[in-house]
């Protein structure tokens, strides 16, 4: 049985579609990645799996049941934490979580032991009568995270948890996350940053309300077909505007100060040697480059052009 | 029940953390108590009052001494002018005049009944009308004195005015602080129950923390309820606390029966929780809701007889007033504290007060279900 099981899902708003036909399947226990730009209809898809939003074509199932009509069984299967910190900042920590183990109905006895596991993983213990509008924005996140777990559910839908949260804060978060994951839960995670996409099972890269790719973030690389190669040089812009002009090149794209250009066929030294003395030495270094899911979202919005 | 009991523990958590809040909620109703009792006094004293006796009797001159002989009413002076009356009257020095007609004494001693002219600057509605009840009572009282001195006084005696206004009868002195205190308590019971409600419900909204509560197995009704049972129970003690204060520190006779009233204020509670939860579905931040209340408490106070008498209101207006529910728990409370009404006798405004609560309460709800979700 598939865990989520999403077909030709259509949302609009205003007759704009938010997300247009996407099917998708999530298997039982994998962290599957929703990779997107802001805009992508990311958030729409989420809540529609939460129950939160019906479909205006297409249907839903989690766990075998739909979302239009099992609304409180899949409430309770479904641990769900919001783009936007949302629990009650005047409340403490400790609140906040006994809260929705309440509305969860966890048992006493049940609801101790969670609360010490939580306490653990997100090491909030320390914190615990401290009002959650006064923590720190990775502890935010965290006790967010502990609040949508408390009731120990089958799926955790996450919607960009490390959205603004520190380098050091979203590491320690995807380890959590894998922790998670080893307790058979399964995980959907959608995010905008691309490397993230290399830390789960398997993702979809969406753009436009589309669902353009999915796999596992090696075979996703691997799809692409061009040969990518890293450049360095005196003026990048220069460089870029110069190779984009070049009928074997596909595309170009600035990373920092270097740019990187994939080519339709493999090019000779003769080329590069050709190239170097055309750019007015601006050329000075070049690099076969393995793809990043980065080069590959932005190769797949390219063929929508 | 349990989710909806943990509804209401938090809420209750919430309000109580929330200091500034919490002060407003108990200090704020006990101030406007002492203010509305104390200064907003719709109390009369020292109108300013010119005589233009044209009888010059030794009747007319009694009339004259009823008005002199208290301080509401001091005592301009003299004219035989009308003219001057006019003119006094347009420059602000006189609030009222009284004529005394010629052959005044006369026409008495005959029992033909004359009319003594009252003038009244009308500018301000309300002293014009508190002013003109006094003159009645003054003029009231010398016809019984007049009857009383002359034994051998046959004739019927009476002085044509307008007639008797029926609230003097209980308020004789037109005392302002039991005619305002329960107007009070009934400001209290519409501001509360609807600006929390309406923030609370708004607050969710605004922070995001809706969503959260919507992916619980919680129910629309499960979360209103434990939203709203709060509220109702502070408004409770909250009534408990202003009526105490009423009774012991200001001495408001409390005539009726406090279930009565306890029982009619639950159901006047429907109109100002489902305005709170109407409130909330139409406003998306605190702000909205927060400005959105005082409209709706503005129209309501302004047209519910609390600081203008609906007696005094044009016709149109009059006729308005029938729309708010407050014009209506404003005369129950009113007649509850000064006339020991039972319940049978308020049921003509306690029946279109509960039918607006009723229908307000259930289209807000039906309002917020489709709003939410």
């Amino acid at each position: 049985m598939k865990v989520i099981e999403i077909t030709d899902y259509c949302k609009r708003y205003d007759g704009v579609a938010a997300v247009e036909g996407v099917t998708l399947k999530v298997e039982y226990g994998e962290l599957f990645g929703l990779i997107g730009p802001d805009g992508a209809g990311k958030t729409t898809l989420l809540r529609a799996i939460c129950t939160l939003l019906t479909p205006d074509e297409g249907k839903i199932l989690v766990m075998g049941k739909d979302v239009t009509q099992s609304i409180m069984d899949i409430r309770s299967l479904v641990g769900y934490m919001p783009q936007r910190f949302s629990l009650y900042q005047d409340l403490s920590v400790e609140q906040n979580l006994r809260f929705f183990a309440d509305l969860f109905g966890v048992t006493e006895g049940k609801r101790e032991r969670r609360l010490l596991q939580l306490f653990e993983f997100s090491r909030l213990a320390p914190f615990k009568k401290r009002k959650a509008g006064e923590l720190s924005g990775g502890m935010k996140q965290k006790l967010s995270l502990s609040c949508a777990l408390i009731h120990t559910p089958e799926i955790l839908v996450l919607d960009e948890p490390t959205y603004g949260v520190d380098p050091i804060s979203r590491q320690e978060f995807w380890e959590i996350l894998r922790s998670i994951q080893k307790e058979k839960t399964t995980i959907l995670v959608s995010t905008a940053y691309m490397d993230e996409a290399d830390l789960c099972d398997r993702v979809a890269l969406m753009h436009q309300g589309k669902i353009t790719m999915v796999g596992t973030p090696e075979k996703i690389k691997a799809s692409f077909h061009y040969h990518l190669y890293r450049l360095e040089g005196k003026d990048v812009r220069f460089l870029r505007d110069f190779f984009q002009k070049l009928p074997s090149v596909r595309s170009t794209q600035l990373f920092g100060d270097t740019v990187h250009v994939s080519f339709c066929k493999k090019p000779a030294l003769s080329d590069w040697k050709n190239w170097q003395r055309d750019s007015r030495g601006n050329l000075k270094r070049w690099a076969s480059q393995p793809p990043s899911m980065e080069d590959v979202f932005m190769e797949s919005t390219e063929k929508e052009r | 029940m349990q989710r909806i009991f943990s509804m209401m523990v938090k809420e209750f958590k919430q309000v109580f953390r929330n200091r500034p809040m919490l002060s407003i909620i108990f200090i704020a109703p006990i101030l406007q108590l002492f203010i509305l009792a104390f200064a907003i006094t719709t109390e009369v004293l020292h109108i300013k009052l010119l005589v233009c006796d044209l009888d010059r009797s030794q009747v007319s001159k009694e009339v004259v001494r009823g008005f002199g002989n208290t301080d509401r009413f001091d005592l301009l002076g003299f004219s035989t002018d009308l003219k001057e009356i006019k003119e006094k009257m347009k420059a602000w020095e006189a609030q009222m005049a009284l004529v005394i007609p010629p052959g005044f004494s006369r026409d008495l001693g005959r029992g033909q009944n004359p009319e003594i002219q009252v003038v009244v600057d009308g500018v301000d509605g309300n002293t014009a009308g508190v002013a003109l009840g006094y003159a009645r009572g003054i003029l009231g009282e010398f016809g019984t004195n007049y009857v009383k001195n002359r034994p051998n006084y046959t004739q019927p005696v009476g002085i044509h005015l307008v007639n008797m206004e029926e609230r003097m009868w209980y308020n004789p002195d037109l005392s302002s602080q039991q005619f305002m205190v329960p107007g009070i308590v009934v400001v209290l019971l519409t501001i509360l129950p609807m600006m929390l409600s309406a923030l609370s419900l708004v607050k969710e909204k605004e922070i995001g923390t809706l969503e959260q509560l919507m992916v619980t197995p919680l129910t629309r009704y499960q979360l209103l309820l434990g939203k709203l049972i709060p509220f109702l129970i502070l408004s409770y003690v909250e009534l408990a606390v202003v009526m105490t204060v009423a009774i012991v520190f200001f001495k408001i006779p409390m005539n009726g029966s406090y279930l009565l009233l306890a029982g009619l204020a639950f159901l006047y509670l429907f109109t100002t929780l489902g305005l709170g939860i109407f409130i909330s579905t139409i406003t998306s931040s605190q702000q909205q809701a927060m400005f959105t209340a005082w409209f709706f408490m503005v129209f309501m106070i302004l047209m519910g007889g609390f600081f203008i008498p609906i007696e005094n209101m044009p016709p149109i207006l009059q006729k308005l007033t029938y729309l708010n529910p407050m014009r209506y728990f404003i005369y129950i409370i009113r007649d509850i504290f000064q006339k020991d009404s039972s319940l049978f006798s308020l049921l003509k405004d306690a029946v279109p007060m509960t039918a607006f609560g009723l229908l307000i309460f259930s289209l807000s709800v039906l309002k917020f279900q489709k709003r939410v979700g």
